[in-house]
């Protein structure tokens, strides 16, 4: 394969984004998001999606919980 | 992580508020209903209370912590008999492009493959993507998942985990992992885009 098109890099963007494709692949991801400035989108995008998920906010804990975890913490002393 | 030991104990108000989301989800990927995820989960903190001295910090304090919820909820999913083979992913599972195949240009257009219907960009992702809105927004798609990608999404993306640890925990092979990862992150994006090009 000497390139790749937009619709075989939207599925090569898990392992390039986790830095696990083979050298002859990332030629090919990099030489393709050189020229496309649509997938270069879309890597980004994915990883707005990915820093995202990492700034969601918390569930709250219920209070029998927490409630219990002082306890046991309690106990220990 | 700090390394714990009966003087030094890790904040574990903050680690539950921080993890106790996740852990509910992961918790109920075992057992049958939310009450019973909720009281894994409480097992586990009293389990990682009364037991940290013995964490040798071989792994971080989050993947021994996630260790332990997975072994309980296990354990009570097997006394309920519901066991979910979330390792069963696979040859089984249809193919899940990460894009719609109808924004690609098909094979009669002069640049197959090639988007047709091209990601517009997102301006300012950072900022929209922190509005309330947006992350109910997110937060609904993440819910809606499949579980398997639901679960994987969490550990890695939500809670940071690396891939090892998250094969580790779920007994996932790395290509399944992978997997599952690639086609939840694809559609949390598609989400996203629904929504940034909705507003």
């Amino acid at each position: 394969m000497d390139e790749i098109n937009c619709k075989q890099l939207v599925e090569l963007v898990t392992p390039y984004l986790e830095d696990s494709l083979d050298e002859p692949t990332l030629d090919l991801v990099e030489e393709h998001l050189v020229m496309c400035d649509w997938c270069v989108d879309y890597v980004e995008q994915m990883r707005a999606t990915i820093g995202a998920l990492a700034g969601l906010p918390r569930e709250p804990v219920p209070e029998r919980l927490r409630v219990a975890v002082a306890a046991a913490l309690e106990e220990r002393r | 992580m700090p390394s714990a030991s009966s003087t030094t104990l890790p904040d574990f108000e903050r680690l539950v508020e921080q993890h106790y989301g996740s852990m509910k989800r992961l918790a109920r990927t075992f057992v049958a209903s939310d009450a019973v995820a909720e009281e894994v989960v409480q097992d586990t903190w009293l389990a990682v209370v009364t037991g940290i001295d013995g964490f040798e910090g071989r792994s971080s304090l989050t993947t021994w912590v996630f260790s332990i919820l997975t072994n309980k909820a296990k354990t009570r999913g097997v006394r309920e008999r519901r066991t979910i083979p979330l390792s069963c992913v696979g040859a089984s599972e249809p193919d899940e492009p990460a894009v719609d195949p109808d924004r690609f240009q098909c094979d009669d257009d002069a640049w197959p493959g090639h988007w047709a219907t091209p990601p517009r960009p997102w301006q300012r992702p950072e900022r929209r993507l922190l509005s309330l809105e947006a992350r109910d927004h997110l937060k609904a798609a993440l819910d809606d998942l499949p579980e398997r990608q639901r679960v994987v999404v969490t550990l890695r993306d939500v809670e940071g985990l690396d891939a090892d640890e998250v094969c580790d925990l779920l007994g996932l092979s790395p290509e399944n992992q992978r997997v599952l990862l690639h086609r939840g992150r694809a559609r949390l994006r598609a989400a996203l885009e629904s929504y940034v090009e909705g507003v």
